[in-house]
C-alpha cells in the first residue's frame, strides 16, 4: 500500500494519512499501557497528597511555589506554538505549517488540558478549587479580579475553548473523508457525526474557508495574551526576579521557543514511523527550525536584559537575586537551563544542522529541558532569594512532585497516543492545497 | 484568687468542684481517657464562671529557681495560657519562653497519669493512690523497724517554702533521714565567695536597673543565671536608650552567647582567666587613684602582682582596653560587676568571684547595685559536695530509701561520678516526680504529683518574696500534690507529730502563712490577708541594700589560676545552660525544642559553637558531625560555625541528650556531662563545669543543622537598621541619616486613595535597642494562637510555623556584632499580600488589621510568595498534637486545617475582648487595654501596641520616634509596625 517512491496525488494522501488510523500495533499498545501506569502512579501521588496534606511536596519556606507552577508554565508555554503554527502562521501564508500544524493544534489541546490539572493539584484545598470561579452564591462571595491568579483562570480557559474549537473546525472535512472511507458500524457512525455532514460542495468551501480565516485571526491575538498572562503571575508580584515589564515578552518567546521544540519532539518519530517523509519534509523542519532560531535569540536577549537592568537599576534585591541565580544553590539549572536554550540552538544558524532531522531532534529535547528550568530558575531561584536575607531558603521537589510530573507526560502523551490512531494527524483537505489538481485522464 | 472579681475563696472551691466534672472523672476512673464530650454541665451554673470568659489566678512558675509571678487564664475549666503577673517584684508582668511552655509540663502527654508500682517483671504497673502510698509508708515502717529511718534520704530540686519546711517536719517525725535539695545551675561559689569577702553567705539580688555600667564576668543573665525575666526587665531599662540614656554593659566571656551579643563590647577572655582579668582592674583602679573605698593599702598588696602586661598576656585582652574598661567601670556613678555561671565555673570560681567582689568593692558598688537584703533562695540549695557524698553514701549502702522530687540527678550528675550506679545500691528508690525522667527510671514506687497548675503551694525566690501557688484547674490525671502525699502518708504512718497533723497541704500552708501575717501584717486578719496575698499572687517586701564591709579573710585568699585537664586536648569546652530548656528539664516539652536559639536558631538538638579558624583547622563546616572527646567519654555532635566564640574553646549547651524524659525529649542531641570530669572548685566545693580541655576530631558524617535561619548577614539589606549614639546626638532629635521612615511616603505614586481609619488604626513599635532576642515573645505567641510545633524532620524542611520570629543578623565587618529583629506580619496599610489573593481570604479591614480569613483560604500560597517580610506560614499538614495537649487550645482562635495560610493576627481575639469590655463600661478603648501576647511577655518591654489614631498613645509616640524605620519601606508597603532603630555605641 505503501508507495513512497510514487508522486504525492489527491488518493495517495488520502491513503496515507488514513492507513495511521488502522488497529494499532502491539508496539502502540504496549506504549499505551506503559503510558497508563505511569499516569496511574501520577494518579496515586496526587490522591497522597490531597489525603495527607501538601507536605509531601518538597515545599519549602519561602518557596511556595514550587515544580507544580513550573508544569502550569511550561505546559501553557506548549500549549503556545499550536496556535502559533497554525493561526499567524495560516495568516501569514508560510507553507511550512500545513503537514505540522495538526499535530501541533493537537498539542496545543493536550497541553492546555495538561497544564489546567496544575494549578489544582498545587492548591492547598483543591476541593475548593471552584471558588476562583465567579459563580452567584448566596454568601456573596465574590473573586478578587485584582489578582493574576483570576486573569490566569480568564485567559486559560479562553485559549482552551478557543484552541479547541479552531481545532476541530480546521478537521471537519478531514473527518468527512475518514467517515466516508470506514467500513465499521460504530467508527462510521462517530465520524459521521464528528464530521457534521460535510458533503465537500463549493457552498460549504466556501463558508468553511472563511470561517477558518476569521478562527485563525481571532486565535491570534489569544496567541500573545495567554501567555502574557501567564507572566502577570510573576510580573505582577513584587518579588525581585519577577518584578520586571519584559516578562510578557520574554514569555510570549519562550513560549513558542519551546512548543516548537516540542513539536519537533513530536513529529520526527511519527514522521519515521508512519513513513511520512513525503508530507513532513525536511523544508518543513527547517522552517521550524528558523523561527526556533527566532526565538531564542529573543530569549537570550532577555537573559542578558535582566541581568543588565538588574545591575542597571542599583538595586540591591534585584542584583543580588541575579547574582544568586548564576552562582548559588541553584547554578547548576541556571547554566542547564543557558547552555540549553541560548547556545545549543546557536548551531542552528549553520544549514547543516538545521536540514539534519537527527541533530533538529536532539536539539529539541535540549529545548524541552532549557526551557523546564527556565520556568523552575524564574519560579523557584525568586522565591527563595528574596528581600529579607533571614527569609532565605532552598527547596528541592520530592518523590511525590516528581511523579505528578511524570504523571502529567503521561496524561499528555495519553491523549496524543489516542489523537494519533483516531484523528488524523496531518490534515488531508490542506495537504490537497500545495499538490497539482487532478487532471482528467491522469491517474487518479 | 480570681481576677475577674471579689469572691471568696469557697466559691471558687465550689467552681473547681464543678469545672472538675471535666478532668475529675479522670480521678475516680484511675486512668486517663478521652475528656468527657459533655460542654460543661451547668445544672445550676456557679457565679463565677461565664462560658467562653476567662478567669485568671494568681501563681507563681516553678520552672526555675527565679519563682516569677505568674497569672494562669482558666477558660471552661482548662488553664491554656500563663503570663506573667504584673504585680510581682520580679518579673513585673512578663513572662520567659520556659515560664510559657509550663502549660506543656501541665498537658505533657508523658506525664505519670497515676501512682504506679514495679511489678515483679520489672514493669510500671498502674495502681490506686491508697495502695501506692501503703507501699510507701510500708517501705518506711520496714526501715523504721529495722532502725535505719536515718538511712532515709530525700532528694528535691531547690524548694522553699512550706514545702521545705513540710519534708523536714515529716523526716524529723520519722525519725532520721536528711532532706537534700539539689539543683545542677547553682550559685555555691558565688555564695562562698561572698562569705569570704563580706562575710555574708547568701547569693545577693542585684540592681541591673539603676548601674550604668556593667561588667559581666560571663553570667548570662539575659539567658539562664539567676532570674533572666527580672533582670532582663532591669538590663532593658538600663540599656534600652529610655529617655536619651543608655547605660554601658560589658560582657566578658570566652563566647559570645545572648549578653554578649547585647553588650556594647563583648571581650573574647581565654576561659578560666576572669579572676585575672578582675584583679587586674582592681589594680589598675587602685593605682589609677580611681578607688575611694578604704582599705586599699592591703587590697593594693594583694593584687600588686597583676601588674598591665601580665593580665593582658594571661586573659589575651589588649592592655589598652584593660585600661579603658578600668577606668570606665570606675568613673562610673553606679557600676556593677557580675559573675557566677556555668561557663566561668572553673576549679577556681570563687576566687574569681572573690575578685569580682573586690571590683565591686574598690569601684563603690556594694550597698547600691548589691542587695544582699533580697538574697535569691537558690543560695540556700545543697552543695556538689553533699552530693558527692551522697552518692558514696549510696554506693556503700547507707541509703535504704531514696525519696526523689524534681530533680534529675542521673541525667544532671555527671557520668563520671556514676550516681545511676550507686542508685543501684539504694534498697528502695520512690519518686514523687510528676514526669518521667532518667531518675524515675529507676524508682519501685512512682507517686506522682500534681502541677502547680494543678496545687497548691509557695515559693520563696528572694528574701521578702513570698510566692503563692494556687490550683488554676483541677488535677486531668490520678495525681496527687506531693504535700497531700506526705501528710496522708504522715498519717498512715501514724506519726506523732503535731507539725503534720493537718487535714491537707493547704491547712498546712496556711498555717505556715500565718508566720509570715503575724511577722508584717498582724494588724489584718489573717482571712484578708490570705485573700489578699492569693489575689497578688504572694506577699512582697521590699527591702533596700544595706551596706557590707570588707571580711579580712578575702585579704589572706591565694588567688590561684584555674587547673585546666591538658592531657585531653587543645581546645577549652566551655558548657551552659541552654535558653530554653535549661539544665534539661526543660527538654520534653516541644515548644521549647522548637524555640529556636538566639544565636544559631537551631532546634530540636545539640550543636558545638565552633570559631571559623578552628573549624578551617579541622577541615569541618557547619553541619558536620564532630567528636568532642575527654578521657571520661566522647559526644558527637554537629559543628555551627561563627565568629561568636573565641578560637580556641568550642562550646556545647546542657539540656538535650536524654534517654528517659518523653517522647519529644529522648535520643536527641547530647549529654555534656557525659564527657566532663568530676571536678571541683577548690574553695566550694561547686562543680567545675569549666575544667577540661577536648580533643575535637572530624566524624566524617554530615548532615544540614536544623535551624530557622539559613543566613547570617543582612546584604545590605537594611533589615536590622542602628544608629550611634553619635549620630543620635547630632541628628537633633531629627531622623537625619537618610534611612529612616520618611513620614510621607510616597504618595504621589499611589494608585489607590491613601486608607482611612474611622477609631482606632492598630499599630506596633518594636524597639530593637531593646529587643535582646530572648525568643519569649515567640513561646507566647505559640500558646495564644495555637501555633503549631512541627518537629525536626519539618523543622529542617523549612516548614517551621512560628507566626513571630526573632531574626538575627551577625554584622559583616571584623567585629563580632549581633542584630536581632523581631518580624511579624507587618499588617502593611498597602499589603501586597492582598492583592494577589484571588478569593479575597485576605484583607485589610477597617481598622488597619491584615485580616486573615482561613475558611475562605484555597491554598494558592501567593499572598506569602508576594509577602516582602515572609511572616505568613502555610498549614502544609493537619497538624495533630497527642492527647492531652489539644487542652492547652485557646478556644477564642481557630485551629488551622491542612491546605491553608495563616499568620500574625495581632492577636484579634484580644483586640475583640478589650472592645467588649470596654462596651461594657460604656468607655472608650484606652492605650493599654489591649496587649498582644507578644507585646504582653516581653522582658525587655521591647514591643509596644496601641491605637496610631490615639496620638497621646504610647505606640503613636514611638512610632514618630527619632529613630523610627519601616523594614523595607523602599517597597512602600507601609506596614503598621515601627521599628526603632539599635542605639550602638561609637567605636571610640
Amino acid at each position: 500500500m505503501s508507495n513512497q517512491s510514487a508522486p504525492l496525488t489527491y488518493s495517495r494522501v488520502n491513503d496515507d494519512i488514513i492507513r495511521m488510523l488502522e488497529k494499532p500495533s502491539l508496539k502502540w499498545l504496549a506504549l499505551f499501557v506503559f503510558d497508563l501506569s505511569v499516569l496511574g502512579i501520577g494518579a496515586m501521588c496526587f490522591i497522597y497528597q490531597v489525603y495527607t496534606g501538601l507536605g509531601v511536596a518538597g515545599y519549602s519556606h519561602p518557596v511556595f511555589w514550587g515544580v507544580y507552577i513550573t508544569n502550569f508554565v511550561f505546559w501553557v508555554g506548549i500549549a503556545h506554538s499550536g496556535t502559533l503554527i497554525s493561526a499567524i502562521l495560516f495568516l501569514f501564508r508560510a507553507r511550512f505549517r500545513m503537514s505540522i500544524y495538526r499535530i501541533s493544534e493537537a498539542m496545543t489541546v493536550f497541553a492546555v488540558m495538561t497544564a489546567g490539572l496544575f494549578p489544582i493539584i498545587h492548591l492547598g484545598r483543591p476541593w475548593n478549587f471552584y471558588w476562583l470561579l465567579p459563580y452567584p452564591n448566596q454568601r456573596e462571595l465574590w473573586i478578587n479580579f485584582k489578582s493574576p491568579l483570576i486573569w490566569d483562570v480568564f485567559a486559560v480557559s479562553t485559549y482552551a475553548t478557543v484552541s479547541i474549537l479552531f481545532f476541530y473546525v480546521g478537521m471537519i472535512p478531514d473527518l468527512a473523508a475518514i467517515r466516508d472511507r470506514v467500513v465499521e458500524k460504530p467508527r462510521k457512525f462517530i465520524y459521521s457525526i464528528l464530521s457534521l455532514g460535510w458533503k465537500g460542495s463549493n457552498w460549504e468551501w466556501m463558508h468553511y474557508t472563511r470561517a477558518y480565516l476569521y478562527f485563525a485571526a481571532f486565535a491570534a491575538p489569544l496567541v500573545i495574551s495567554v501567555h502574557s498572562v501567564v507572566s502577570w503571575d510573576f510580573a505582577m508580584a513584587n518579588t525581585p526576579g519577577w518584578h520586571t515589564t519584559i516578562f510578557p515578552p520574554y514569555f510570549v518567546a519562550g513560549a513558542i521557543f519551546s512548543g516548537l521544540g516540542l513539536v519537533i519532539t513530536l513529529c520526527v518519530p511519527i514522521r519515521k514511523i508512519f513513513h511520512l517523509e513525503d508530507y513532513i519534509t525536511v523544508d518543513n523542519f527547517e522552517g521550524m527550525a528558523k523561527l526556533i532560531m527566532l526565538t531564542s535569540g529573543i530569549i537570550g536577549y532577555a537573559y542578558a536584559a535582566e541581568f543588565f537592568m538588574a545591575w542597571y537599576s542599583g538595586n540591591p534585591h534585584e542584583w543580588g537575586q541575579f547574582v544568586y541565580r548564576a552562582t548559588g544553590d541553584y547554578a547548576l539549572f541556571y547554566w542547564i537551563m543557558v547552555v540549553c536554550n541560548v547556545i545549543i540552538p546557536i548551531s542552528l544558524w549553520f544549514k547543516k544542522v538545521r536540514t539534519n532531522i537527527k541533530a533538529l531532534f536532539v536539539i529539541s529535547l535540549f529545548i524541552n529541558i532549557g526551557m523546564w528550568f527556565e520556568r523552575f530558575n524564574i519560579i523557584v531561584i525568586s522565591l527563595s532569594h528574596e528581600f529579607d536575607p533571614g527569609n532565605w531558603g532552598v527547596y528541592k521537589p520530592s518523590l511525590i512532585e516528581i511523579g505528578i510530573t511524570a504523571g502529567s507526560f503521561a496524561w499528555f502523551f495519553m491523549f496524543f497516543l489516542l489523537f494519533i490512531k483516531t484523528l488524523p494527524a496531518i490534515s488531508i483537505a490542506e495537504m490537497k492545497e500545495i499538490l497539482p489538481v487532478p487532471r482528467k485522464g491522469a491517474k487518479q | 484568687m480570681s481576677k475577674q472579681d471579689d469572691k471568696s475563696g469557697l466559691k471558687r472551691r465550689d467552681f473547681l468542684k464543678i469545672v472538675g466534672v471535666i478532668g475529675g472523672g479522670a480521678a475516680v476512673s484511675g486512668c486517663w481517657s478521652e475528656p468527657t464530650d459533655e460542654i460543661i454541665p451547668y445544672v445550676i451554673p456557679p457565679d463565677d464562671i461565664i462560658p467562653g470568659i476567662p478567669n485568671w489566678y494568681a501563681s507563681t512558675c516553678t520552672e526555675c529557681p527565679a519563682g516569677c509571678g505568674v497569672m494562669v487564664k482558666n477558660m471552661d475549666g482548662r488553664a491554656i495560657k500563663i503570663e506573667g503577673n504584673p504585680k510581682s517584684p520580679i518579673n513585673s508582668g512578663s513572662l520567659c519562653a520556659r515560664g510559657q511552655a509550663s502549660l506543656q509540663g501541665q498537658y505533657n502527654p508523658d506525664r505519670f497519669r497515676s501512682p504506679l508500682y514495679k511489678n515483679e517483671a520489672g514493669e510500671l504497673e498502674p495502681t490506686s493512690w491508697d495502695d501506692a502510698e501503703n507501699k510507701f509508708v510500708e517501705i518506711i515502717n520496714k526501715l523504721k523497724e529495722q532502725g535505719k529511718a536515718n538511712k532515709i534520704v530525700f532528694l528535691t530540686g531547690s524548694v522553699s517554702g512550706s514545702l521545705d519546711s513540710l519534708i523536714n517536719d515529716f523526716l524529723k517525725a520519722i525519725g532520721g533521714g536528711k532532706h537534700i535539695a539539689y539543683e545542677p545551675v547553682s550559685y555555691e561559689s558565688l555564695k562562698e565567695a561572698n562569705r569570704i569577702t563580706f562575710g555574708i553567705n547568701k547569693v545577693p539580688s542585684y540592681n541591673l536597673e539603676n548601674a550604668d555600667y556593667i561588667i559581666s564576668f560571663g553570667a548570662d543573665f539575659l539567658e539562664t543565671w539567676l532570674s533572666p525575666v527580672g533582670y532582663t526587665k532591669q538590663f532593658s531599662k538600663m540599656h534600652g536608650y529610655d529617655h536619651g540614656k543608655m547605660g554601658k554593659f560589658v560582657y566578658v566571656s570566652p563566647r559570645s552567647s545572648l549578653a554578649g551579643a547585647n553588650a556594647d563590647s563583648w571581650i573574647q577572655i581565654k576561659p578560666g582567666t576572669e579572676m585575672t582579668l578582675a584583679l587586674g582592674l582592681v589594680k589598675e583602679i587602685i593605682d589609677s587613684g580611681l578607688s575611694s573605698a578604704s582599705g586599699l593599702g592591703q587590697i593594693r598588696t594583694l593584687v600588686s602582682r597583676y601588674n598591665l602586661e601580665l593580665v593582658s598576656v594571661k586573659t589575651d585582652i589588649a592592655a589598652d582596653k584593660i585600661k579603658e574598661i578600668a577606668k570606665e567601670f570606675a568613673d562610673s556613678k553606679t557600676g556593677l560587676a557580675i559573675g557566677g555561671s556555668v561557663s566561668s565555673a572553673s576549679d577556681s570560681s570563687t576566687k574569681t568571684l572573690a575578685a569580682v567582689n573586690l571590683l565591686n568593692y574598690v569601684a563603690g558598688n556594694i550597698g547600691k547595685t548589691i542587695n544582699f537584703n533580697s538574697s535569691h533562695s537558690i543560695g540556700n540549695v545543697a552543695s556538689y559536695k553533699e552530693i558527692e557524698s551522697l552518692v558514696h553514701s549510696m554506693s556503700s549502702g547507707d541509703v535504704d530509701l531514696l525519696i526523689t522530687y524534681d530533680t534529675n540527678p542521673v541525667y544532671s550528675l555527671p557520668k563520671s561520678l556514676w550516681f545511676d550506679r550507686a542508685l543501684q545500691k539504694v534498697s528502695h528508690v520512690v519518686s514523687l516526680s510528676s514526669q518521667p525522667s532518667e531518675t524515675t527510671s529507676f524508682a519501685e514506687l512512682i507517686l506522682p504529683d500534681s502541677t502547680s497548675i494543678e496545687k497548691w503551694g509557695d515559693c520563696f525566690p528572694q528574701d521578702g518574696i513570698y510566692g503563692l501557688i494556687q490550683p488554676a484547674m483541677n488535677p486531668i490525671y490520678n495525681t496527687k500534690p506531693i504535700g497531700d502525699v506526705i501528710l496522708s502518708a504522715s498519717a498512715k504512718l501514724e506519726l506523732s507529730s503535731s507539725k503534720l497533723a493537718y487535714k491537707n497541704y493547704l491547712e498546712y500552708l496556711k498555717n505556715s502563712w500565718k508566720k509570715i501575717h503575724s511577722a508584717n501584717e498582724s494588724f489584718k486578719l489573717f482571712d484578708q490577708f490570705w485573700k489578699e496575698s492569693l489575689q497578688n499572687g504572694g506577699y512582697y517586701i521590699q527591702r533596700a541594700a544595706s551596706d557590707v564591709s570588707l571580711s579580712p579573710e578575702v585579704l589572706s585568699l591565694r588567688f590561684t589560676e584555674p587547673k585546666f585537664d591538658n592531657a585531653a586536648g587543645d581546645l577549652y569546652f566551655v558548657t551552659y545552660p541552654s535558653i530554653s530548656l535549661f539544665d534539661g528539664r526543660g527538654a520534653n516539652k516541644p515548644w521549647l525544642q522548637e524555640l529556636p536559639e538566639p544565636l544559631t536558631t537551631s532546634v530540636w538538638d545539640s550543636w558545638a559553637e565552633v570559631h571559623p579558624d578552628t573549624a578551617s583547622q579541622l577541615g569541618i563546616s557547619e553541619g558536620d558531625y564532630i567528636n568532642i572527646e575527654t578521657p571520661k567519654g566522647i559526644i558527637k555532635t554537629q559543628a555551627f560555625v561563627f565568629k561568636g566564640i573565641r578560637p580556641d574553646t568550642i562550646a556545647v549547651a546542657m539540656g538535650q541528650g536524654h534517654t528517659q524524659i518523653g517522647q519529644f525529649g529522648n535520643d536527641r542531641g547530647v549529654n555534656v556531662l557525659d564527657i566532663l570530669p568530676n571536678k571541683k572548685d577548690e574553695l566550694s566545693g561547686a562543680f567545675a563545669w569549666l575544667s577540661t580541655k577536648v580533643n575535637v576530631s572530624k566524624s566524617g558524617e554530615s548532615a544540614k543543622l536544623t535551624k530557622i535561619q539559613m543566613t547570617f548577614s543582612q546584604e545590605d539589606r537594611h533589615i536590622a537598621q542602628s544608629i550611634t549614639l553619635k549620630e543620635l546626638q547630632h541628628s537633633g532629635g531629627h531622623n537625619g541619616n537618610g534611612h529612616g521612615k520618611s513620614g510621607g511616603h510616597h504618595e504621589q505614586l499611589d494608585m489607590y486613595p491613601k486608607r482611612e481609619y474611622q477609631e482606632n488604626k492598630w499599630g506596633m513599635s518594636i524597639d530593637l535597642t531593646k529587643c535582646v532576642g530572648c525568643g519569649s515573645c515567640v513561646t507566647a505567641c505559640n500558646a495564644e494562637n495555637n501555633v503549631s510545633f512541627v518537629g525536626k524532620d519539618q523543622v529542617s524542611r523549612g516548614r517551621y510555623m512560628g507566626w513571630i520570629r526573632i531574626e538575627r543578623f551577625f554584622d559583616d565587618g571584623k567585629e563580632f556584632k549581633t542584630k536581632f529583629i523581631p518580624m511579624l506580619c507587618q499588617h502593611c496599610d498597602n499589603a501586597p499580600c492582598e492583592p494577589v489573593c484571588p478569593v479575597y481570604a485576605t484583607y485589610n479591614n477597617y481598622e488597619g488589621l491584615n485580616v486573615m480569613v482561613y475558611n475562605r483560604c484555597v491554598g494558592t500560597r501567593y499572598c506569602s510568595n508576594n509577602c516582602s517580610y515572609k511572616v505568613r506560614r502555610f498549614n502544609w499538614y493537619d497538624y495533630e498534637l497527642p492527647e492531652p495537649l489539644p487542652m492547652q487550645l485557646n478556644p477564642d482562635v481557630t485551629v488551622r486545617e491542612k491546605g491553608i495560610m495563616e499568620k500574625c493576627t495581632f492577636c484579634s481575639q484580644r483586640i475583640i475582648a478589650a472592645k467588649d469590655k470596654a462596651r461594657d463600661e460604656n468607655r472608650k478603648i484606652v492605650d493599654g487595654d489591649v496587649k498582644p501576647a507578644c507585646v504582653q511577655t516581653c522582658p525587655a518591654e521591647a514591643l509596644k501596641f496601641g491605637n496610631m489614631k490615639d496620638h497621646s498613645s504610647e505606640v503613636y509616640a514611638k512610632s514618630n520616634d527619632a529613630r523610627s524605620y519601616f523594614v523595607l519601606e523602599e517597597l512602600n508597603t507601609m506596614p503598621s509596625i515601627t521599628y526603632l532603630k539599635k542605639v550602638e555605641r561609637d567605636n571610640a
